[in-house]
């Protein structure tokens, strides 16, 4: 029992301590079968024979009461230790109430020293077994399995070693006829031989019964190692998932299995891949939100859930949580849950059904699992990255070639802005004739006609006009940027942007305060890219306080934007801030990535606007610009520009 | 009858635009470049030039500037296909008399053209 404790325990410290006390459980047999020190005769009872009391038996007994209350020390100091409810602290419990049984043969000492009591005790060590044989089996307080077949292992290796003794002690006569005096070498040498390579052919007994026993189990915990190591390989996100969900159905033969994975933006783990139980591919079972209890217990405890413990256990602790993920793990059809962390986040879950077998899932699945589950989340991590990469690369591919457009915009909008000019003038010229035509003598079909090729003319018009305004668009991101620098003064550049953006904007629906000297050094710039910068952050500004106007609906808030600047050496720092909505944090790294936006809609944002920012000040101008940002609370934009000699 | 003088290196737009305003009893007359133009300029002294700004041989702007250079005060309307600032400023330095965007409905250059004429 003692070694037991401590081997569940994990007390590596006393592991001494038991080779002592098996030690001194040999010396008490001898003691017992061959000297009268702890057994010292026999006493006739009412109810049978009994042994009595020996000279040494009570040290004896001392030495077994203090063991037992040590061990109850332990167990009882691990059982306070552990805050949580765990399955150990489940396990320790159920120890500690089965050495209680245990203690209660402890009146089969009584007798020993002369009064008439009935030692019931074997009832209760009986008791005490069965009872340890269920909680073993139900809470897999050690492999069974394992141990069962060690022990059996054991037992044949033992009468192995004692075979040659047997047919000494059996065939005494007819070795001493066949052998003459020295007959007792015969069993000697083969028991000695039989010790010698006995731990060999212990373990190799050992090995080969549990690899028959354990066949299935390392067969597949093999594969699922081997598709772990194949897993980073893989580039495709989807196909990825597939095949995971694939590998562990075909080599654990399990009736289905799932994978839900986070989804940052709507802040659900969102299914992903789906193998067998087709019917759960519904819009129910199609994510788990982030608050589901389920998601907070693997958060906490980072641990495989396995179903059957989980509804134990919410029905033992009557626990609201645990019955809620039981029943929530039901409705997956998942008698295990593995998460899958990257780093400290849970990333995804692998839910697994049962087993065709019918076999419940054993200590070193959950292990297997949860490697697999974490290779599968640094593999899906690699996988999500390279996506975003490709994404960005083509993404910079597409900025590349609007880079190229923008070479090309300005000499192809001259042509295409000719083309709609001349064709605006003929069918404008085509329209006037018709109009000018006195109609009152033509027949009515030739009204007719006339009528119809006026509305015809009036469109080409139109797209004309529309034709015009696409090509202005185009330009507007495609201005050469190698036209002239000249020495400006913030006040007309602020003018002019913003002279640009009340065509976009209700610039009277915000308070616009200039805090600075106006006598504030010109910088030396290009106008018409600094317009454009200035007209993006106003742009911005105002997006952001219409965005926090109506998410936050505070009253009376009105948006404000304050322009201050200074002279710092050879360069002028302007600051524009703002009362908007501001940036999320998560958001804020990716501010200024081509074609990244938080503006709703895509309509309103072209993700291109700091990325444009920033390319004008720092490449075209040698300048710097920064961007802090708070959110809910506001944004400012630092923009660090060289004064004009 | 008013004079007026339409540059464009486009044939469609001058042949079209000189329909167009020749049924509204403008004298219209054509040059296809700079140059061209300023030698009508000197000779016909319209009353309007429509001038467009891009052209192969002569910029707008260079028409405008070598006009002022000659202290000839000619009305002129520039009609430019790209919003530049620059060459907006450059105009207006050579003062120009209105600053008009491609591609352009007849309707409202005509509102623009009968008006600088009427003045």
């Amino acid at each position: 029992m003692f070694h037991f404790v401590i081997s569940f325990l994990h007390i590596e410290k006393l592991k001494k301590f038991v080779i002592f006390l098996y030690g001194y459980g040999v010396v008490c047999s001898g003691l017992i079968l061959f000297t009268n020190l702890l057994v010292g005769g026999t006493k006739q009872y009412f109810w049978g024979f009994y042994s009595l009391a020996g000279r040494l038996h009570p040290i004896f007994l001392t030495i077994f009461i203090s063991q037992i209350i040590l061990c109850v020390f332990l167990l009882i100091n691990c059982y306070w230790g552990l805050s949580e409810n765990t399955i150990k602290k489940q396990q320790i419990k159920y120890v500690l109430i089965g050495i209680f049984i245990f203690d209660f043969s402890s009146v089969d000492f009584i007798p020993n020293y002369g009064i008439s009591f009935y030692p019931f005790g074997y009832g209760t060590t009986a008791l005490f077994v069965l009872f340890f044989a269920y909680s073993i089996v139900k809470y897999r307080l050690l492999e069974v399995n394992l141990l069962i077949t060690r022990t059996s292992i054991f037992l044949v290796y033992c009468l192995l070693l004692s075979f040659p003794f047997v047919i000494a002690l059996s065939w005494q006569k007819q070795l001493m006829n066949l052998l003459g005096e020295n007959w007792w070498l015969a069993p000697l040498i083969s028991s000695t031989v039989l010790a010698t390579v006995g731990p060999s052919i212990y373990l190799f007994i050992q090995r080969k019964a549990e690899a028959l026993l354990l066949q299935e189990q390392r067969r597949y915990q093999a594969a699922l190692r081997r598709a772990s190591i194949g897993m980073g390989r893989v580039k495709d996100l989807k196909r990825l998932l597939k095949l995971t969900v694939n590998i562990v159905t075909r080599t654990v033969h399990l009736k289905n299995a799932a994978i839900y994975l986070f989804h940052p933006p709507s802040g659900l783990y969102i299914l992903k891949a789906l193998k067998g139980r087709e019917d759960l591919r519904d819009r129910k079972h199609a994510f788990i939100p982030l608050n589901a209890p389920l998601i907070g217990h693997l958060q906490k405890h980072r641990e495989p859930l396995v179903y059957d413990e989980v509804k134990q256990r919410g029905q033992d602790f009557q626990d609201q949580t645990l019955q809620e993920i039981g029943k929530m793990m039901e409705g997956l059809d998942a008698a295990l849950l593995v998460p899958s962390f990257i780093e400290e986040d849970l990333a995804g879950l692998l839910v697994l059904g049962k087993k065709r077998s019918g076999k419940l899932y054993s200590h070193d699945d959950l292990v297997v699992f949860s490697i697999l589950a974490n290779q599968a989340a640094l593999a899906i991590e690699n996988a999500q990255f390279y996506e975003d990469m490709k994404k960005t690369h083509d993404q910079l591919m597409k900025a590349e070639k609007m880079a190229t457009i923008g070479t090309m915009a300005d000499g192809l909008s001259h042509q295409i802005n000719n083309r709609l000019h001349a064709m605006g003038f003929i069918a404008g010229d085509a329209l006037d004739t018709i109009k000018l035509q006195p109609r009152e003598n033509l027949p009515p079909e030739a009204k007719k006609v006339y009528e119809e090729m006026e509305t015809s003319l009036g469109k080409i018009q139109d797209n004309v006009k529309r034709g015009g305004e696409i090509v202005e668009g185009l330009l507007k991101y495609s201005r050469k940027a190698d036209e002239g620098f000249a020495a400006i003064e913030l006040n007309k550049l602020l003018d002019a942007s913003l002279e640009m953006a009340q065509f976009k904007i209700k610039i009277n629906q915000i308070d616009i305060t200039r805090d600075f000297n106006g006598r504030l050094p010109a910088v030396r710039g290009n106008f018409t890219q600094l317009q454009e910068v200035f007209f993006n952050i106003i742009d911005n500004s105002y997006d952001a306080m219409v965005q926090r106007k109506e998410e936050l609906k505070e009253p009376g808030y009105r948006g404000k934007l304050e322009i201050r600047a200074q002279a710092e050496g050879s360069h002028l720092e302007i600051f524009l801030k703002d009362n908007g909505m501001g940036v999320r944090e998560k958001d804020f790294k990716r501010l200024f990535t081509p074609f990244f936006t938080t503006k709703l809609s895509s309509k309103k944002g072209t993700g291109l606007g700091l990325y444009v920012i920033r390319k004008i000040i720092e490449e075209n101008h040698g300048g710097k610009v920064d961007f802090v940002s708070e959110y809910q609370q506001g944004s400012q934009t630092r923009l660090v520009l060289p004064i004009a000699m | 009858m008013p004079k007026l003088l339409i540059v464009d290196d486009e044939a469609d737009v001058r042949e079209f635009a000189k329909r167009f305003f020749t049924k509204r009893n403008i004298d219209v007359t054509t040059a296809a470049g700079g140059q061209e133009a300023l030698e009508i300029i000197g000779r016909d002294k319209p009353d309007l030039v429509l001038l467009d700004v891009r052209m192969e041989e002569m910029t707008g702007v260079e028409v405008l500037r070598e006009l002022r250079g000659k202290q000839d005060n000619t009305k002129v309307i520039m009609v430019s296909g790209v919003n530049d600032h620059e060459i907006i400023a450059a105009a207006n330095a050579y003062g120009v008399h209105e600053f008009i965007h491609k591609p352009l409905v007849l309707e409202e250059l005509e509102k623009i053209v009968l008006a600088e004429l009427a003045k």
